[in-house]
């Protein structure tokens, strides 16, 4: 019981923990990559109901192009190299990318993070890096788990 | 002595047997279970008998990665998946392959293997160096010019020339180590398409290794390719049929896809699930399937594929519809390629999914079969570095927490040494509200290595059953497997007996 009491004062201090299938911010709704898609690119009825809304997504930041960038790549499970520099065939199809307001503080690629913004659907070109989303979360916020 | 034994053998001395032991004196646990079902055991085992025939058929099942761990872990899972007791579970090869010996992995150069060499010395008999693949000792790593003289024969290239028919399937690219060993001779595994051989390479000849099958000499050539790695057989220039805006990797021009089909008119290639449905076995004698661009998706996450794809138990039983039609046998590989690469990611959930997806392939391949005439390996190329630690509980989910350490924070049954499940100059992370069974969990590990976990260095299994299968048995080299397989099969002296001109 004093453990108990101890270790959730303990997660609260750290301020990273979470519990599965909840935000920080009970209100938003968590999306799972797995619940993204029904087959191939096709996007689920969730996914669809979800865009332009608040959301909660969990995954690994893959390695920035450069430091000073907005925004990253979320993926499934870590990527260890940057998705513009490694031939696109070793990529996955479920990744999103998430664009922030500030620059970004690169986060290890084998750290999960919890990421929350808007959810934003639709084939997009960026013109900037041309790199190519079908997901995207812009005004992102992060915090590491 | 001999005697005894002989009679030991014979079906009818298991009635006797049961006999012997109720005529024992009653031993106090005699009626309990375990005791019970270990004597039900211990009379199958009496009433197994050596299988000394000729193998009309070899099929060599490498499950890429699958360390002892992952076999326990794998029963375990299949058990609790369906609801029932996962330890005591039986998955279909321990049931169905009932030889079983100890496989040492290392090769010429390396205490802990990659799949290149360990491929190579189950399909050609020899060790190898790390990184080669249908090449002996003599050969140089990434040097072309050092392939020549150093080739090594693969019991796939004996097979059509002795008239038998063939196959390879894997999960993986078709192109990768495991089934590249079936037919390519090459210094470097990373050589499998144009795009990536070196100038050195080019200048000395060398062919990158899907040109290599394409252009395959032996007999009339694989009766079935299935697998992942479409982009290394088309060009720059072609439009993948899967992702419209992704292309094709050869730099050669070559369309490779095109010129297996000019080869065989009496062949089917197919990309999806739906075209390969639609093959009849009967009317087709070539199958060649390409269904994706790199490898084939996870069993976990096949279902969300865009094109569709066969299971590796569908592709297994539709080779063996296509093969089994020739009269003189056949060899077959069938690689589950990505236990590794969930072990190399650190989760693994995906690779014991893929390992039952393996096990259920293995059955599809037995039910097919005459398992008289079939010689039937599994085994593995190489270990991992997952282990299975702690007291968990009987039936605590395998996926879950077995207990606390001194940190006072939950750990894991199951764990890397090494891999991207370390956190990097911090401490472990507490995993007291996490959900350990989600398929994307990455399992604790040691060693920060984000980019991959490693291999491991520790023995393999082999399985077996069939002709000479009782010939693995004991701790062996892994080169072993070869010289079984064409031992049982005879088929370096059906060769002979071709190229001399004697009758068959
Ligand atoms: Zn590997």
């Amino acid at each position: 019981m004093q453990r108990r009491d101890l270790l959730k004062l303990l997660s609260f201090g750290t301020g990273a923990l979470m519990f599965p299938g909840t935000s920080a911010n009970a209100a938003v709704p968590v999306l799972k990559f797995r619940e993204l898609y029904v087959r191939g690119d096709e996007l689920s009825d969730l996914t669809k109901s979800l865009d332009g809304k608040i959301v909660q997504m969990t995954g690994y930041m893959a390695p920035p192009l450069k430091p000073e960038v907005r925004f990253f790549v979320l993926t499934k499970l870590p990527m260890s190299v940057c998705p513009f520099c490694e031939s696109e065939a070793q990529w996955p199809d479920d990744l999103v990318v998430a664009y922030c307001d500030d620059p970004i503080d690169v986060v290890r690629y084998t750290d999960l993070i919890d990421v929350e913004g808007k959810l934003e659907l639709g084939f997009w070109k960026d013109p900037e890096t041309q790199f190519v989303s079908l997901i995207r979360i812009t005004g992102a916020t992060y915090v590491k788990r | 002595m001999k005697r005894f034994t002989k009679l030991f053998l014979s079906g009818a001395s298991v009635a006797l047997m049961a006999q012997a032991a109720n005529a024992q004196q009653a031993l106090p646990q005699q009626t309990d279970s375990y005791f019970v079902s270990a004597q039900q055991e211990l009379f199958s085992k009496l009433a197994e008998q050596p299988n000394t025939g000729r193998a009309k058929n070899v099929i060599l099942f490498v499950l890429d990665g699958f360390s002892i761990p992952t076999l326990t872990a794998a029963r375990i899972y299949e058990g609790q998946s369906r609801g029932v007791d996962g330890e005591s579970n039986v998955l279909s090869f321990e049931k169905l392959l009932p030889y079983v010996a100890l496989s040492k992995t290392y090769t010429h150069d390396s205490q802990v293997a990659d799949s290149a060499p360990t491929a190579t010395a189950m399909t050609t008999g020899v060790k190898s160096l790390n990184g080669t693949i249908g090449v002996t000792q003599k050969v140089t790593l990434e040097n072309c010019a050092s392939q020549k003289g150093a080739e090594a024969e693969s019991i796939f290239e004996l097979a059509e020339k002795a008239g038998l028919s063939t196959g390879i399937i894997s999960t993986a690219r078709i192109t990768h180590a495991t089934p590249a060993a079936a037919y390519a001779h090459t210094a470097f595994r990373d050589w499998e398409s144009d795009a990536t051989l070196s100038e050195e390479a080019k200048q000395n000849g060398c062919k990158d290794i899907a040109a290599q099958l394409i252009d395959w000499s032996a007999g009339n050539g694989f009766e079935v390719v299935l697998g992942g790695g479409r982009s290394n057989f088309l060009p720059e220039s072609a439009a993948d049929p899967e992702a419209a805006d992704k292309t094709g990797a050869r730099k050669d021009g070559r369309n490779l896809v095109d010129e297996w089909k000019a080869k065989y008119n009496d062949g089917a290639y197919v990309w999806n699930k739906t075209e390969f449905d639609a093959v009849d076995a009967e009317k087709t004698e070539h199958l060649f399937g390409l269904f994706e661009r790199s490898h084939m998706q996870y069993e976990a996450d096949r279902a969300k594929d865009k094109g569709g794809e066969p299971s590796l138990a569908e592709m297994t039983g539709k080779a063996i519809d296509v093969l089994s039609k020739n009269k003189e046998g056949f060899v077959l590989m069938v690689e589950a390629g990505r236990i590794d690469h969930a072990h190399h990611a650190g989760n693994a959930a995906r690779a014991l999914a893929d390992t039952v997806a393996a096990a259920q392939a293995l059955q599809v391949a037995y039910d097919k079969v005459n398992p008289q005439e079939t010689l039937i390996v599994l085994t593995a190329d190489h270990s991992h570095t997952m282990t299975i630690n702690g007291y968990p509980k009987r039936n605590n989910p395998i996926l879950g927490i077995a207990g606390t350490g001194d940190d006072k924070k939950p750990y894991t049954t199951l764990s890397y040494a090494n891999g991207p499940g370390a956190k990097l100059d911090e401490p472990r992370p507490d995993l007291t509200n996490v959900d350990t069974t989600d398929l994307d969990f990455l399992q604790p590990a040691l060693v920060p290595l984000g980019e991959s976990e490693t291999h491991g260095g520790d023995d393999v299994a082999i399985f077996a059953a069939g002709p000479w299968a009782h010939l693995f048995r004991g701790v062996v080299e892994q080169n072993l497997i070869y010289h079984v397989m064409a031992y049982a099969s005879q088929l370096p002296s059906r060769v002979k007996a071709e190229t001399t001109g004697a009758v068959k």
